[in-house]
């Protein structure tokens, strides 16, 4: 944890406020899914309840909190019960491996007479060297909370969706873990940090033209099939549309959560939200450089950033990090609107159309792509 | 008493908890999600052990393989016709308890003549350090180990392959109209 009582606080401090975040980008999220729906079908969506109707969200709180408390005539209570809270754990155990910003390196100072530092705080809860094995193997646990929904309910409609879930889930598993696969070749390490660190050198060639951009050696330019397929897992994986079969509800009603209600659906969101920023910020980690500002290494944004507003070492360290931090969220909100956008664009699959899409065509398509790239780094000469 | 040494208690009294649920509840979709939380305290117990990689393997593979059991407790069972059959007669009970006896003395045993390690390592490894270990193995399972690798994926594959054949889909959507 540390190595004194500094350190331990705010290392604490770190893993409260990071879970205090993923959850309370959730009602954010709900609204830019809400507001973007509108967008896209042309209409206003939510807008009374404060400005842009942001507090919207806060009256569907309270009308949460209000709802009345049941369970199913048949219901499994301990199973029933259960399913809601473990939704939530996954999501938030990987989401508190991901680095979300640049490591602040603070000098020794002097407080109250003590003299404290030197101090490395990494911007995320604990840091994995397996970290992407650790993500893959806690989010795989989310598919048991709509399992146990499913058969808790006693409900057929929600049986049915657990059903497919599960099927879903570990079918594009493989498919989403192969993709990767690519991409942790390329940069040799499990370690997040490690896998910026490689994207923060500059890119020289692109396509056979050369160049040099500082901090832009994303892993999109090695493995643009494998971003991809990636994505494109992701969705079923979070199961949205176009992959939302679990929850299809012209046919299932609601799927898994049809007899969940009140604070206890608002936790099936708050996974299925938490494992959509999970997936992005892995996109954002693995292929768009993450905190990285293309352009500026994180050492010229820190010296920049002490010129401009005449800060010392530490807190020019501290607003770097805050810089980075939303540079980072920036980007994944990027690919948290495109989660949004194609859900309202796309149709839903039928399922058998889902389960050849996984089998037959991403699984030989992430396989070729292993093959690829280890042809590639062979013929290179990396590592 | 360190934190370690908590976890360590917590995670074995939940580890031998539900493995010990697994076998006696008669409900099999219990017993199914008992073993789950056995296996997931087992991949938390390697984290405890800073087995990093084996620990997140073990979430991975088995997290996977004990949905599908699941699934197929779900999908196979008569749940109100099994509850009855899984509640044995007077002989049976008797096998059980002999078996589980068995067991323990085989145990016992094996604890008593083998050589254990108790003492990992010092210190917390640094994440390059994790990685640095998954190296070694990864060199190790490709070079020194590469045949009994390659041998049990042929296995794999082997299952995979009989599993299909006796489950070929007869009817539904995948069928084929000759």
């Amino acid at each position: 944890m540390g190595q004194d009582a500094f350190e331990i606080t705010i290392n604490t401090a770190k893993m409260l406020v990071i879970f205090l975040l993923m959850v309370q980008l959730v009602p954010v999220l709900v609204w830019i899914e809400r507001r973007g729906s509108a967008f896209i079908q042309s209409r206003l969506g939510p807008n009374r309840v404060g400005p842009l109707g942001l507090t919207q969200l806060l009256a569907d709180a309270v009308k949460f909190l209000q709802k009345e408390e049941f369970l199913p005539e048949h219901g499994q209570g301990l199973i029933f019960y259960a399913a809601p809270v473990m939704a939530l754990i996954p999501a938030a155990l990987a989401f508190a491996s991901i680095p979300l910003s640049a490591p602040i390196h603070i000098n020794p100072f002097l407080w109250n007479g003590h003299k404290f530092g030197p101090y490395d705080f990494e911007f995320q809860s604990f840091h994995f060297g397996v970290g992407i094995v650790y993500v893959l193997g806690v989010s795989s646990l989310g598919a048991y909370s709509l399992l146990m929904a499913g058969w808790g309910s006693s409900n057929k409609f929600s049986l049915m969706g657990a059903l497919r879930a599960s099927a879903q889930t570990i079918s594009y598993e493989l498919a989403l873990g192969l993709s990767l696969v690519g991409a942790i070749m390329v940069f040799g390490t499990f370690d997040f940090s490690q896998m910026i660190q490689f994207q923060s050198q500059p890119l020289t060639s692109l396509l056979g033209v050369h160049m040099s951009i500082p901090a832009m050696n994303w892993g999109i330019f090695y493995q643009p099939l494998g971003a991809l397929l990636y994505f494109a897992s992701t969705f079923a994986e979070t199961n949205r549309l176009p992959f939302d079969l679990p929850e299809a509800e012209g046919e299932l009603v609601a799927g898994y959560h049809t007899e969940y209600g009140g604070l206890k659906m608002l936790m099936f969101y708050i996974g299925e939200y938490g494992h959509m920023m999970v997936g992005s910020a892995l996109m954002v980690t693995f292929y768009f450089g993450g905190y990285l500002i293309p352009g500026l290494t994180v050492a010229q944004v820190h010296s920049h950033l002490a010129t401009w507003l005449h800060l010392g070492a530490n807190p020019a360290a501290i607003v770097t990090a805050l810089a980075l931090h939303v540079v980072f969220f920036i980007k994944v909100f990027f690919f948290l609107w495109v989660f949004v956008w194609v859900r309202w664009t796309l149709p839903r699959f039928r399922y058998d159309q889902l389960m050849d899409l996984g089998w037959k065509t991403m699984l030989p398509w992430a396989l070729a792509n292993v093959l690829l790239t280890a042809g590639w780094m062979l013929f290179k000469g990396m590592h | 008493m360190d934190l370690t040494t908590i976890l360590f208690l917590v995670l074995a009294f939940l580890i031998i908890t539900f493995s010990a649920a697994v076998v006696i509840l008669p409900n099999p979709i219990y017993a199914a999600l008992s073993l789950a939380v056995t296996m997931i305290s087992l991949g938390f117990m390697y984290f405890l052990l800073q087995a990093y990689f084996i620990a997140g393997v073990q979430l991975i593979v088995y997290a996977g393989a004990v949905m599908v059991l699941f699934v197929m407790v779900l999908m196979l069972f008569d749940l109100r016709k099994e509850i009855a059959a899984f509640s044995g007669s007077k002989f049976s009970s008797l096998l059980k308890i002999l078996c589980g006896l068995f067991f323990t003395g085989a145990i016992i045993i094996a604890i008593r003549q083998g050589v254990i390690a108790l003492s990992v390592s010092a210190g917390e490894p640094t994440p390059a350090e994790q990685i640095e270990m998954v190296k070694n193995l990864a060199l190790r399972l490709f070079t020194q180990y590469v045949l009994a690798f390659e041998a049990l994926g042929v296995l794999l594959l082997v299952v995979a392959v009989g599993v299909v054949a006796v489950a070929r889909s007869r009817g539904g959507t995948h069928a084929h109209h000759n």
